[in-house]
């Protein structure tokens, strides 16, 4: 019985990280594989890499997302962070307000979020394309933002930076010497948070993405919903190797971030 | 001291107001419109959208459709999540489940358009499973799954588990461990321990582990476009082409508001357990 | 010479009174304790004076100066904060050197006065280290080698040794006193310790409800309490109430409802018939037939209800008609009283403690 369970334990998380990876897993292996109709035998190729150099529709869809995430990037963490200062370090009628205001943008489906945009920046005449694309993601990531570092402004306690001003630094020399480092980590974690969830972002591109201009998750649907090539693969799986990268980095700091 | 206030949070609320209040007005204004005031002087004012969607069986069948694929994936998940999240949080320790839980989270960081599309792969008929299941089993029923709703709510469930599974282990993590031993002590079974301590003190994680799911799942449109083929139509897919292929602009936003009114009677149920898990 | 100079300082908290018209000063060099139950406002002074919190009347000097409207980090303070507060991104000499480094001192004298603040608190060699690789008791020692630091006018210890088990923070105690004399720092102490507080301080103000309830040396504010609520707060107290029957001789004699008569050479001017509530401390009772010092002229008898052993003393519980009173005797050669049995307590009229 105890045998059991100590078996049962792995053995059932074993079995959900092999749904969770099985479809991942597949395709990296058909980036590699010669064929194109996912015939087995594998045999190795690297030619759907080679395919992907000399895709320039991809490639500027990459280039593109990069961009868009970079510049993304700095602006939700910039907003987002002086806005968990303020959340946090000041008290104010209406504050649970301002708080609500953040969520429709995390809790709403993001088909609506998305026509609601295109509508809007086409009636107004903001019009579509990279521009109306970026003003989207840092609309999605600012909420992001504002939480994970308030959740470190959290963890540090107030009386920190009053040591500091009793000690006699001024409000600027608090902020550089005391929050600020302090918040470092915190903030490279929203930033790599924005960063992913601007470069994997579809939906709110899909429609705010004119004919001509993609990211790269539009140009991958446009190419799945033409007939699928496998050079979708083989970048899937740089993305998918470098997101997860991200991601590691992610954790370790996270995990760093959350030491008081 | 107002100004300053002001100063930092500003440039954000006038970033949300553009890029998320302003456009729901605006598309609040639409869904009231014959047609869309976008080409020229505008539509008069109409509620014959919203007639519609209640009254034409097209839009009512699918957003029932939406809302059965809404729960069944959200129930999907808890089924497979919760117990993976037990274990994690209760049985496994330390190192394994650092790793274990850094494996959960990963595929949620890749492309979840890439994702859904690798079931393509998995699940067609000359796909990995069906090939590996006529080599195991050879003249064995076909495994015909792509384009189906069952494709389509088994893509759903992959993409949005490892939410359930971390909000999950979050509240299971947090429990006490004495009060388990407490219960113990006082005579409980291992059975009733789970049913009278752990279930309910974990509720919340399941309960916000749900919105996350069911709130996105309602308004999926690619996932049941890439997995569901002629099976895949949605409310969500009806919506996105209003938008993008019929141009019906206002009927799209009409829909897109009866949508957002499901999700808030939804948030709006479980609110208050939902807040006590913020907390 | 004063330094802190209270006035008439009050704060409000939505429907609450922090501080209610609160006036006191601290004098040069001097070890003040704001001691009290929590809640009851001695921390809402203490922030007060560090600038946290703003008053809402009144007004806190220093050396003379207004502080209303003068920043935090310029009223040269220094403070150590319940949880120590130690910056846990620096070392622990940069800890210690950051008020002087804020203030843009050089290199070589701040180096110098972190080599001395780490003597002074014997960490000598620890400097390098993080705060998270320090015990409690040593990152204690660095928070207030940290507000030293720059040579505050005053200093401030927002219960600081509240996390402390009760070996080390009584080692703490007499460093923290030793440190204190040595540098003859102004300090004002925040505590619900009232064994702290008479330990530490020279001077004690008990603060309940938003006001002072006492002000005095330790020996003052526990030898002759003026309140219930003080004379209970600061260790134990056997209370007694009746009325005022005799006035002679600078002695009062004060009836009890069950008609026994207790003495005591407090109260003059207290007007026969009043109603009087008197205090006595339960150490000060003795049993008679043990060793009590002076000639005792209060005499009260009842049976022994419980004992409670505490190792150095032993407690006796005596019902006297209604009331429970209690008696503690130190753990030495007076003969132990045993349960059930008739006990006659004694005490001097000395210490009959009139309160107001």
């Amino acid at each position: 019985m105890k045998a059991l369970r100590a078996v049962f334990a792995p053995g059932y998380v074993g079995l959900v990280l092999l749904f969770l990876y099985t479809p991942i897993i597949v395709m990296m292996i058909m980036a590699f594989n010669q064929s194109e109709l996912y015939q087995l035998p594998f045999v190795f190729d690297l030619k759907w890499f080679r395919a992907l150099a000399h895709n320039d529709d991809l490639l500027e869809a990459a280039a593109n997302s990069i961009i868009i995430a970079i510049v993304n990037t700095l602006l939700s963490v910039t907003l987002g962070t002086l806005t968990a200062l303020a959340l946090s370090r000041h008290h104010f009628r209406g504050k649970a307000w301002f708080e609500l205001l953040l969520l429709p943008s995390l809790t709403m489906p993001w088909l609506i979020t998305g026509t609601a945009m295109m509508l809007f920046f086409f009636w107004t005449g903001i019009g579509r394309g990279l521009h109306a694309i970026l003003l989207g993601h840092v609309a999605l990531s600012i909420p992001y933002v504002v939480f994970i570092v308030r959740s470190r402004l959290k963890a540090f306690n107030r009386s920190l930076e009053e040591a500091a001003q009793i000690l006699g630094a001024s409000a600027w020399q608090t902020f550089w010497r005391v929050t600020a480092p302090l918040l470092a980590p915190g903030i490279v974690a929203a930033a790599l948070f924005a960063f992913a969830l601007s470069f994997d972002q579809f939906v709110i591109s899909y429609f705010l993405a004119p004919i001509g201009i993609s990211t790269l998750p539009v140009e991958i649907y446009s190419a799945i919903r033409k007939g699928f090539t496998p050079e979708i693969n083989a970048i899937s799986t740089l993305i998918i190797l470098f997101s997860m990268g991200l991601m590691i980095v992610f954790a370790r700091l996270s995990k760093f971030a959350g030491e008081p | 001291m107002l100004g300053s206030l002001a100063l930092l949070a500003g440039p954000t609320y006038l970033w949300l107001l553009v890029t998320i209040f302003l456009p729901l007005m605006a598309m609040l204004y639409f869904s009231f419109l014959t047609i869309a005031p976008i080409a020229g002087p505008g539509g008069t004012f109409t509620l014959s959208h919203y007639v519609d969607i209640f009254t034409k069986p097209v839009y009512l069948i699918n957003l029932k459709r939406s809302l059965i694929m809404g729960l069944e994936v959200t129930f999907f998940c808890a089924l497979v999540g919760y117990p993976a999240a037990y274990l994690l949080a209760r049985q496994i320790k330390n190192r394994w489940r650092e790793a274990l839980l850094l494996l959960v989270v990963l595929p949620f960081w890749s492309n979840a358009l890439v994702r859904t599309f690798s079931w393509t792969m998995v699940l067609s008929d000359n796909g990995l499973l069906g090939q590996w299941l006529h080599v195991l089993w050879p003249g064995g029923p076909s495994l015909d799954l792509l384009y189906s709703y069952k494709a389509i709510v088994i893509g759903l469930v992959h993409a949005y588990l490892p939410y359930m599974i971390l909000t999950c282990y979050v509240s299971l993590q947090a429990i006490d461990g004495t009060l388990a031993e407490a219960a113990l002590s006082l005579g409980a079974s291992h059975r009733q321990v789970f049913q009278r301590i752990i279930l309910p003190l974990s509720l919340p994680g399941l309960v916000a582990g749900s919105i996350l799911i069911f709130v996105p799942v309602v308004g999926a449109f690619m996932e049941p476009r890439v997995l569901g083929g002629q099976q895949g139509i949605t409310f969500g897919t009806i919506i996105e082409s209003q938008f993008t292929t019929s141009f019906n602009w206002p009927l799209g936003a009409a829909m897109g508001f009866v949508l957002l009114a499901v999700v808030l009677i939804v948030m709006a149920l479980f609110f208050p357990l939902l807040r006590k898990h913020l907390n | 010479m004063s330094v802190v100079d209270i006035k008439q300082v009050s704060k409000r908290y939505g429907q609450t009174l922090a501080l209610n018209n609160v006036s006191m000063t601290i004098a040069q060099g001097e070890f003040f304790s704001l001691l009290g139950p929590s809640g009851g406002g001695k921390t809402s002074l203490l922030r007060s004076i560090a600038g946290f919190v703003e008053p809402d009347e009144g007004s806190i000097e220093i050396d003379g100066k207004p502080m209303l409207n003068v920043p935090i980090n310029q009223r040269d303070l220094g403070m150590m904060f319940q949880n120590y507060a130690l910056f846990p991104h620096m070392s622990i000499a940069d800890n210690i050197g950051f008020g002087l480094s804020v203030r843009h001192r050089s290199k070589a004298e701040i180096n110098q006065r972190i080599k001395e603040l780490l003597s002074l608190v014997h960490l000598e060699g620890y400097g390098e280290r993080r705060p998270r690789e320090l015990s409690g008791g040593q990152q204690q020692r660095v928070a207030l080698a940290r507000a030293l630091a720059p040579r505050p006018r005053v200093l401030l210890l927002d219960e600081p040794l509240g996390a402390l088990d009760k070996k080390l923070r009584d080692e703490m105690q007499i460093e923290l006193k030793k440190i204190q004399r040595e540098v003859g720092v102004t300090t004002i102490l925040v505590t619900h310790d009232q064994q702290e507080a008479l330990t530490l301080s020279d001077r004690v103000a008990i603060i309940n409800g938003g006001k002072v309830e006492q002000l005095g040396s330790p020996r003052e504010v526990y030898e002759r309490p003026h309140s219930q609520f003080v004379a209970s707060f600061l260790g134990n107290a056997n209370f007694f109430t009746g009325v005022v029957c005799g006035q002679a001789d600078g002695m009062t004699q004060i009836r009890l409802p069950a008609g026994q008569v207790i003495h005591s050479s407090h109260g003059a001017g207290r007007s026969i018939g009043s109603r009087v509530t008197a205090a006595v401390r339960p150490e000060k009772l003795h049993a008679a037939g043990s060793n009590g010092p002076g000639q005792p002229c209060n005499r009260l008898s009842g049976r022994i209800a419980h004992e409670i052993y505490a190792g150095n003393s032993i407690t006796y519980w005596v019902e006297i008609g209604a009331q429970q009173v209690s008696l503690t005797a130190q753990n030495n050669t007076a003969p132990a009283l045993s349960m059930g049995a008739e006990a006659h307590l004694e005490w001097a009229p000395a210490d009959t403690i009139v309160l107001d």
